[in-house]
């Protein structure tokens, strides 16, 4: 008997505010991950993004089964065959990175999310911090530049510090003319910085005491791979979060895991 | 001196006539389209929306033909009684042969208007109302000859004061604990003194006679209102949007025609249920809205998003002031007598109610219980917990709620909005990963 072709690739990208993520999985194994800044046409960075991945993985447009798409601006791949949402596609890479994972944070540039999930991931409950900045991304660009320090020190430089300064996180526009007054006052950026982390921490960490927190903890998105906003919200929440290796790419992945299963649906 | 200061001294400002006609033309026209918008929307969701639901579109126009044809009454002789809430007794307004309406505003733009008076977090329901009032925009409203205010919230308390700078204001004073011996007693002084209030003001007593009548109409009522939702505990024969905007009309329709009107509609749907011609896929995820009331024509964003999105959901059922809650309970009366008439509108108005702003040694028991009682009877999948920034009970009482849904394994979404077009991008991510979730979990 002829053996049946059985390989599923499928791909998912994620449409974030910031960036855009694919990633392309063959038999749920991820064997492309790329991505690009949202620029001012959405539509064509998608393309180019998937394209670069595709090139990566040494595919065929035509090899993938089913593509399915996430994030904010979800409307602006046309070509994906399908949608889901941002916390759907959370829960089932949470669940991917981490069998153990019951709760999925996700700190992107523009929103923070938590998600409660089972072990299939498949979602249970969610909350969304849609509402201000001071909780996701942006929050600490804007405060490394009013500090004048690079995005990326922002991590290291806040580890140096012993104590944190104090600042409104309320909204960042306060937070930015209270950091100007702490460095008025010549208290140090590391301390500074460290206190935009506690800050940043603090809102998200309330957000998801408010959704329940169950073990493990996941934290992607990002934001993720920033060690200063890790060691504060290890601080805040008190238990050990766990973080997969590309944290920017668990929604393209989530996306494309659900793209797996409706291309085997199809069949 | 001072005192007529201060007796004298009102809340809103004076605005120049100009600008009031200015901003009543442009509110207006805009609601107008918000109106056609929302009635639209519900067909295109709706592909076969009988005939029957077209009377209801027509009353829901808040500038159409309803409100001239109260004007005409009133013109006639006939009083008009507004009311914010649905603590007022209808019975008595309608045995008085007055008018009753009810007043509270759902317009997104008047809330812009409260503003000027009202710091912003304050209940959208009570700025928009006062904003209204400040451009004579609310045909209902303007239109009354007195407004029934109960003050069941503190909004409502300081809109008495505001509304009574225009009208004359009832006030009634609900106990806020229900199950203390006394306060129902205290309730029913209150609905005698309202009943005194009536018959001064329109000139006409309230007989026993007009009072069993208007009783019996309004059980017909009832009776038409649970006809309808028996209709939505099943197979989708009506959509969710369509059942809540017909339980709203109930508000400021004439009663008798409205009940008429429903169950003609229910004649249409039952035949349909029949033939399996259905309004939404049966599978949809089956929501229950439960919260701050969503009032006409603005709150429909709501539902709309929930109802249009992907994967689509429909509510079955809700609780509401706005909706279910209207006219889910008849007044009981054993003897038709006086005395058990009113005995019987003072229970049924107070003890029935679930509004957060009661509370009785376990809480808003009655509230929990309903919520309960309904996920069974209507196969609820989810609930959509809405709140607007400033509605205090809803939003405290959302703790309690999610706690018992948990227990029941029922998903609970708190869904706290404002009177904003603007935020619509943002919730529709939320309602979508809702409804997603609840598809998810039929699946298995």
């Amino acid at each position: 008997m002829k053996k049946e072709k059985t390989e599923v690739i499928s791909a998912g990208i994620d449409m974030g505010t910031q960036r855009i993520k694919v990633a392309i999985l063959k038999d749920k194994q991820i064997i492309a991950q790329t991505q690009n800044f949202v620029g001012f046409e959405p539509t064509k960075a998608a393309e180019q993004t998937l394209k670069d991945a595709l090139e990566t993985a040494k595919l065929s447009r035509e090899d993938i089964q089913h593509i399915t798409a996430t994030g904010a601006s979800v409307n602006m791949a046309p070509f994906a065959d399908s949608t889901i949402s941002m916390m759907g596609a959370d829960a089932k890479a949470g669940a991917y990175f981490f069998s153990s994972a019951r709760t999925v944070i996700d700190v992107g540039a523009e929103d923070a999310r938590a998600i409660k999930c089972d072990e299939t991931g498949i979602m249970q409950d969610f909350v969304v911090n849609a509402r201000c900045a001071a909780g996701a991304g942006t929050f600490i660009e804007a405060m490394a530049r009013a500090l004048e320090v690079d995005l990326e020190d922002m991590g290291t430089l806040s580890l140096k510090a012993e104590r944190a300064s104090q600042i409104n996180a309320s909204c960042v526009i306060f937070a930015e003319s209270d950091v100007v007054s702490l460095i008025h006052r010549e208290e140090p950026k590391s301390e500074i910085a460290r206190a935009i982390f506690d800050a940043m921490a603090e809102r998200v960490a309330s957000m998801a005491h408010r959704l329940g927190i169950n073990k493990d903890i996941i934290l992607v998105g990002g934001v993720a791979k920033d060690v200063g906003f890790v060691a504060s919200l290890n601080r805040r929440i008190g238990m050990d979060i766990l973080i997969p290796k590309e944290p920017l790419f668990a929604g393209a992945v989530g996306a494309a895991l659900i793209a797996d299963k409706r291309a085997k649906r199809k069949r | 001196m001072a005192s007529e200061i201060e007796t004298g001294t009102k809340y809103i400002p004076e605005m120049a006539q100009k600008e009031i006609d200015k901003l009543n033309k442009s509110i207006k026209t805009a609601s107008i389209k918000v109106i056609e918008e929302n009635i639209k929307r519900m067909k295109k969701s709706w592909n076969n929306r009988p005939k029957t639901m077209e009377y209801f579109d027509e009353v829901s126009n808040l500038f159409g033909l309803r409100a001239k044809e109260i004007k005409k009454q009133k013109e006639a002789g006939k009083k008009v009684i507004g009311y914010s809430c649905i603590f007022a007794p209808i019975e008595m307004i309608l045995a008085a042969d007055a008018i009753p309406v009810r007043i509270g505003s759902g317009w997104y733009d008047t809330a812009k208007l409260g503003d000027r008076i009202m710091p912003v977090e304050i209940c959208p329901v009570i700025r928009s109302t006062v904003g209204a009032k400040m451009i004579g925009l609310s045909p209902f409203l303007e239109l009354s000859d007195a407004v029934v205010i109960p003050l069941t919230c503190d909004g409502r308390t300081k809109l008495s004061e505001i509304l009574s700078d225009y009208k004359p204001v009832w006030r009634m004073n609900p106990p806020r604990v229900k199950d203390d011996p006394h306060t129902l007693t205290m309730w029913k002084k209150e609905i005698q003194v309202i009943k005194e209030k009536i018959e001064k003001l329109t000139g006409n007593k309230i007989t026993r006679k007009k009072l069993k009548k208007t009783i019996e109409t309004m059980q017909k009522a009832t009776k038409a209102f649970r006809r309808l939702q028996e209709l939505r505990k099943g197979v989708p024969v009506i959509n969710g949007r369509d059942a809540m905007l017909v339980n709203q009309t109930s508000l400021w329709d004439n009663i008798e025609r409205w009940t008429q009107k429903v169950n003609e509609l229910c004649d249409e749907l039952e035949k349909r249920l029949e033939q399996k011609e259905y309004s939404s896929y049966p599978e949809t995820p089956r929501v229950m809205i439960t919260g701050t009331p969503m009032i006409w024509p603005d709150s429909w964003k709501v539902p709309n998003l929930i109802e249009e999105s992907n994967p689509q959901g429909i509510v079955v059922v809700d609780e509401q002031c706005s909706g279910d809650r209207i006219l889910y309970d008849p007044v009981g009366v054993d003897e038709w007598t006086m005395n058990d008439m009113i005995d019987a509108i003072s229970e049924r108005y107070l003890m029935a109610c679930t509004c957060p702003s009661f509370t009785s040694e376990h809480g808003n028991e009655d509230r929990v219980n309903w919520i309960i009682d309904r996920i069974k009877e209507y196969k609820v999948d989810g609930v959509i917990y809405y709140v607007v920034r400033g509605c205090i009970l809803y939003a405290m009482e959302y703790a309690r709620i999610k706690r018992v849904l948990d227990k029941m394994n029922i998903p609970v979404y708190y869904l706290d909005t404002e009177y904003t077009r603007e935020d619509v991008g943002q919730m529709k991510t939320r309602v979508e990963a809702f409804l997603e979730m609840l598809e998810a979990r039929i699946d298995i």
